[in-house]
């Protein structure tokens, strides 16, 4: 194991008499977590596994039911429904939220680490909406985005966007439709772009501060020298940015591209919020997290519901270690 | 620095610090204006000041109720994890046995599980045990530790230099006095900062109530706020005093421990 040095090994292996009476006072201080471990995670692990295979529904016992579930899931995936909603809804947030939120944790961070006066000041705005609880900041959005008297319908009124039906509208900016929708604009000036997935990642985004506070941390650590040598070489600071700044932060912006991924994979509260506990409207914010709440506790199934939550398992691990793969083409870790 | 990139400098950092702060600020306004005023101009500052929306919002809910009960699961969430977490670090780091590295790697691995693997099992645990409908189904749980306090706990227990320990050993102490004695009180920013996220992590807790609570006497405000809008959502103006005076806290306890948040959250990242 990496956590302990060859030395420590040897000195634990050895056969003294203490050894004994150490092992059983190491397991006496870590018994609370390994009762944790039995409790809330090998059980549930395996228990769920299991139910991911049968019919359930809390009253009645498990019936084991093989594959069922998991064929019911590879039919609604097939015809779009359901679950294959789900998947493309929780996708198109993932797709959309994560590269975004990692753009503009990065430029706020560069941003935010220039050396005037008040920098402190800024940093602190930036950061305070992901202090702000969830619960507080959904009810605030879900005002804001009003239709007829929101903020942000307002706003985009001052720079000539009409009136955008953010909660009450099922389709999404980057589709089709939404294609379509910039032809209507410039054909007649109707414009219905943005709906409720699309305000789900506005959301997200003004809650970038935790991420620009790991960016702005990792831009401290980057040496001096390395940017004045680059300025000796002429660089300016767009090249300054691209040339050393970037590929300085990269192993930061690869960790923060996985912890983005798994939490808006994982992301349930403001969704539920914003669709006061339905996924509507039309189901658009039927992400897999509330697709599978719901299905566990408002349709009582709890064996199709297990084997939704084992799909998103396996799903973010491959996508985790795609990420893993890919990254070894762009993140540099230093001394390598 | 030449003064024209100074002045670009600072015209993005003004537009950038206006659109974070606009929702806040608009929070806080949309709390003061009359319901007349939010239905026909709400975008802009309150005509006249409705100071009054706030004890209104406080009496049209239970809000002191739901108060209590965040309160009580913040001290309960709080108690269980720091004592917990630095029981099994301290075991974890500072005791020499065999069979410490697997307790580590699960440490490790229980990180990488997604909380819905676990929902409906720990549902029926919770309900089995006759937790359903307590408290105790949130607070309890955190007496059996958390990977991530652990982890922040364990590095910080490592470097505590052995000559102290060696020299509590010697004046007769065993790894219970070692931990009470030296260990503690040597690391209490490491503590202060486990207390904090799990303060910070149980007020913001929705999810917990959703799943194990169905009485009303019990919800937290996170929950109960929710509840508040599903039945009362025409009541804009008291809904945003509730999340202003549910927000406070927060921002108070932010300023107040800044050094400590952003330290713990861009050395671990995992978070906040």
């Amino acid at each position: 194991m990496a956590f302990f040095s060859a030395g420590e090994e040897l000195r634990m292996s050895a056969a003294n008499p203490a050894a004994k009476t150490a092992s059983l006072t190491g397991l006496m201080f870590c018994a609370p977590w390994i009762a944790g471990v039995i409790l809330l995670f090998a059980w549930p692990f395996a228990a769920s596994l299991y139910w991911s295979c049968c019919k359930f529904d809390i009253i009645n016992p498990p019936e084991f039911v093989g594959l069922e579930n998991y064929s019911r899931i590879a039919d609604e995936v097939a015809s779009g429904r359901g679950a294959g909603r789900a998947i493309l809804n929780t996708l198109y947030y993932s797709l959309l939220s994560v590269p975004l939120s990692v753009v503009l944790g990065v430029s706020l961070a560069v941003l935010l680490s220039a050396k005037v006066k008040g920098q402190s000041l800024f940093r602190t705005l930036v950061f305070l909406p992901s202090i702000i609880p969830i619960v507080a900041s959904s009810i605030l959005w879900v005002w804001m985005l009003d239709t007829d008297t929101g903020l942000v319908n307002t706003l985009l009124g001052w720079i000539g966007v009409p009136p955008q039906n953010w909660l009450n509208q099922a389709r999404s900016a980057i589709s089709l439709e939404g294609a379509a929708q910039i032809g209507a604009w410039f054909s007649d000036g109707r414009l219905l772009l943005f709906g409720s997935k699309d305000a789900l990642v506005l959301m997200t985004l003004w809650g970038v501060g935790n991420f620009v506070v790991i960016y702005l941390a990792a831009i401290g650590d980057i040496p001096n020298t390395l940017y004045e040598a680059a300025e000796i070489d002429g660089a300016g600071w767009l090249r300054r940015l691209f040339h050393v700044t970037v590929p300085m932060l990269s192993p930061v912006i690869f960790f923060n591209l996985v912890m983005g991924l798994i939490r808006s994979v994982q992301n349930f509260t403001n969704i539920y919020i914003l669709s006061e506990g339905t996924g509507q409207p039309g189901n658009s914010l039927t992400t897999i997290s509330l697709k599978l709440f719901l299905s566990a506790f408002a349709d009582f199934e709890m064996g199709y519901a297990s084997a939704l939550a084992w799909m998103l398992f396996v799903g973010l691990v491959a996508a985790t270690l795609l990420l893993a793969r890919l990254s070894k083409n762009w993140v540099h870790y230093r001394g390598t | 620095m030449s003064f024209r990139s100074k002045f670009a400098i600072y015209g993005l950092l003004i537009l950038v610090g206006l659109i974070f702060a606009l929702p806040m600020i608009m929070m806080v306004s949309g709390s003061l204006q009359t319901p007349e005023q939010l239905s026909r101009n709400p975008n802009s500052f309150p005509e006249s000041a409705q100071w009054a929306n706030y004890p209104q919002a406080i009496t049209s809910m239970p809000f002191g109720l739901y108060l209590t009960n965040t309160l009580i699961l913040c001290v309960g969430c709080v108690i269980g994890s720091t004592l917990s977490c630095s029981v099994v670090a301290y075991g974890l780091c500072r005791v020499q046995w065999r069979g410490r590295q697997w307790v580590m790697l699960t440490v490790i691995a229980t990180m990488l599980l997604p909380w819905q693997i676990m929902m409906v099992p720990r549902f029926i645990l919770i309900s089995e045990i006759g937790l359903y409908n307590s408290l105790w189904a949130i607070i309890g749980p955190t007496f059996l530790g958390d990977a991530f306090f652990i982890f922040l706990l364990r590095q910080f227990f490592i470097s505590i230099p052995e000559e102290l320990l060696e020299a509590g050993r010697i004046d007769g102490l065993g790894d219970w006095g070692l931990f009470w004695r030296i260990v503690v009180p040597l690391s209490t920013p490491a503590l202060a900062t486990v207390a904090l996220f799990q303060f910070v992590q149980t007020w913001n807790d929705f999810g917990g109530a959703l799943l194990y609570l169905s009485d009303p006497q019990k919800f937290p405000l996170a929950y109960g706020l929710e509840r508040f809008v599903s039945s009362y959502g025409d009541q804009t103006h008291l809904l945003l005093a509730a999340a202003v005076m549910f927000s406070i806290p927060m921002i108070v306890v932010f300023f107040l421990a800044q050094k400590t948040f952003v330290e713990g959250i861009s050395t671990s990242g995992i978070k906040g």
